[in-house]
């Protein structure tokens, strides 16, 4: 590839596998967390979670929480400090076509939620098994979707924050609470109304919804589904305009 | 415009907010010159080099760099330009080989032949946080010229290098003027500029205060010489006749030692009027004033510097 998406995209990926924030946030906190929360309720089928075995509910859960590592943490922290460096001035200064380097973000984006997504997988074929899929085609179309929605976010807030530091912060304290309201926390039926409630239409709700109702066979969930392709769509958008060179 | 015209700006304006950064600036540069941008801190030198290489907006003025113009034709006028930006990095665990692949592009020379001129050789695998500010600044020299560009802009080239580093990189400069490059360097350094460029353009609050060769700007804002010597008890006659002499301005007498200030015409008629006199003194010095004086005495009256430019002001290629 000597294409200038083709170099960043090759650089880019040397220098992920030489970060350890990378390495820790986005493959071994949802592999950890997901061990231990599945360990937690058992594999007897729970009416709490929508009568099927819990430690298959938060497997069909946890690949959501990958996307939402890469997208509110990971990127966010890098491109912010790309930014606040001069490093992304320098790649304009050289002659780096415009939309170059929003592109190159989007497909490491990409390729890390895929990698880290296939090593969740791995870990727990031996330890949880993987529940079998009932509507391919609804999982196959959320979880693409959502990874491109928050990825973009990722790119957004990395360009709208104005240090490391503070995307840092700001991408923990949006991913925690999403993560715990949407994810990889108590299922709905546990949660207080008011709980549910906020937790409902947060980014990351409506994309486990979207992966795992199908997946598991609860509901098609299609109003999730629809939510997040309007996510993909806003945030790609946005994040594509602030990131021109 | 020429084809000798590499960069051309008229009436070109910045502004930050209230603040007037660039004030109507005119600048010229022709093919195979360097010209040396220089003035104090916040003089607006690298705000008219950032909207030369479509790195940030005007808010008003004509530019034409290469024949393209920066604002609606940065894409096609980038790769024609080299660039060693002030304030900018690369990623810190890139490695410097890793730089070199990252930003050679099809117009690409051999990386290894600038990587070895630039004494960088060595460093091929060591990453870019674990190298010194000069072995940086090298290492930034190295990309801007990577590509083989037309126009080559550096930004306080030398800073933080050492006295030998320093010359490393002018002799690397004049060799790029020999090849032809054009070169546009922003400096507050004097005898950088004095060393490497053929003409300098001095800022002061955003507009252009001069513009000329070194010898030039001296022949016009630093005239004066000064004539010091010291003879046991100088004779009043000799005193009185040196005042009496075509551009003296004053003669001040301190014990033995004597000063004679004026133009550059007393260093000659000092010296021959002390050899008429017979009294030809060991110690005889002379100050010529150099390219430092005179753009002190340019710049002086100029109001103090501006404070920096905010860090979230509308740079194209970062947001910054």
């Amino acid at each position: 590839m000597s294409t200038a998406v083709g170099r960043l995209v090759r650089a880019e990926l040397r220098l992920m596998m030489r970060d350890p924030l990378v390495l820790t946030f986005v493959f071994a906190f949802p592999i950890v967390t997901m061990l231990i929360i599945g360990g937690a309720f058992g594999t007897a089928p729970d009416p709490a979670f929508g009568g099927v075995n819990p430690a298959h509910w938060y497997v069909a859960s946890y690949l959501t929480v990958v996307i939402a590592a890469t997208g509110l943490v990971m990127l966010p922290v890098h491109l912010a400090s790309y930014r606040e460096r001069g490093v992304l001035r320098r790649f304009a200064a050289a002659g780096f076509p415009r939309w170059s380097f929003a592109v190159a973000e989007l497909i490491i984006g990409l390729v890390t939620v895929t990698v880290a997504c296939g090593l969740l997988l791995i870990v727990a074929v031996p330890v949880y098994g993987i529940p079998a899929v009932q509507d391919w085609w609804r999982v196959a179309a959320a979880l693409p979707l959502g990874a491109v929605a928050f990825v973009s976010l990722g790119v957004l807030l990395g360009s709208l924050l104005p240090s490391a530091r503070a995307a840092q912060a700001v991408g923990l304290l949006i991913f925690f609470p999403s993560f715990l309201l949407g994810a990889g926390g108590p299922p709905p039926q546990v949660m207080g109304s008011a709980v549910r409630h906020i937790a409902g239409p947060l980014p990351l709700t409506l994309l486990t919804n979207a992966v795992r109702e199908p997946w598991l066979g609860l509901g098609p969930a299609t109003g999730s589904l629809a939510a997040v392709a309007a996510l993909a769509v806003a945030f790609t958008a946005l994040a594509a305009r602030r990131t021109v060179l | 415009m020429t084809e000798r015209d590499v960069v051309t700006v008229r009436g070109l304006r910045k502004t930050y907010g209230a603040r007037v950064v660039v004030d109507g600036l005119d600048l010229d540069v022709r093919a195979g010159e360097i010209v040396g941008l220089v003035g104090a801190n916040g003089a607006g030198k690298t705000t008219t080099v950032e909207c030369i290489q479509g790195l940030r907006r005007p808010d008003a003025g004509v530019l034409s760099v290469l024949g393209y113009d920066p604002v609606t034709q940065a894409e096609q006028l980038r790769p024609l330009v080299g660039s060693q930006l002030q304030d900018s990095a690369l990623p810190d665990r890139l490695r410097v080989a890793e730089a070199l692949a990252l930003f050679a592009t099809s117009r690409a020379r051999d990386g290894g032949e600038l990587l070895e001129r630039f004494g960088l050789a060595g460093r091929r695998r060591s990453v870019f946080s674990s190298l010194s500010g000069g072995e940086r600044q090298r290492l930034f020299l190295v990309l801007a010229l990577l590509n083989s560009p037309r126009l080559v802009i550096l930004d306080e080239l030398t800073q933080g290098l050492d006295p030998a580093a320093r010359r490393n990189v002018w002799s690397a400069v004049r060799q790029l003027h020999e090849d032809g490059t054009t070169v546009l360097l922003v400096t507050h350094e004097m005898d950088e500029a004095e060393a490497l460029c053929g003409r300098i353009v001095v800022m002061g609050a955003g507009r252009v205060l001069d513009a000329g060769t070194p010898a030039e700007l001296v022949d016009r804002h630093a005239r004066r010489a000064t004539v010091r010597f010291s003879l046991p008890d100088p004779p009043a006659p000799l005193l009185g006749q040196l005042r009496q002499l075509n551009g003296v301005r004053e003669v001040e007498r301190a014990g033995a030692q004597v000063t004679v200030h004026g133009d550059r015409r007393i260093i000659a008629h000092v010296g021959a009027t002390l050899v008429l006199w017979g009294s030809v003194p060991d110690d005889l010095s002379v100050h010529v004033p150099n390219l430092g004086d005179a753009l002190l005495s340019l710049l002086e009256p100029q109001p103090a510097a501006d404070a920096p430019v905010p860090a979230h002001s509308e740079l194209i290629g970062g947001r910054r």
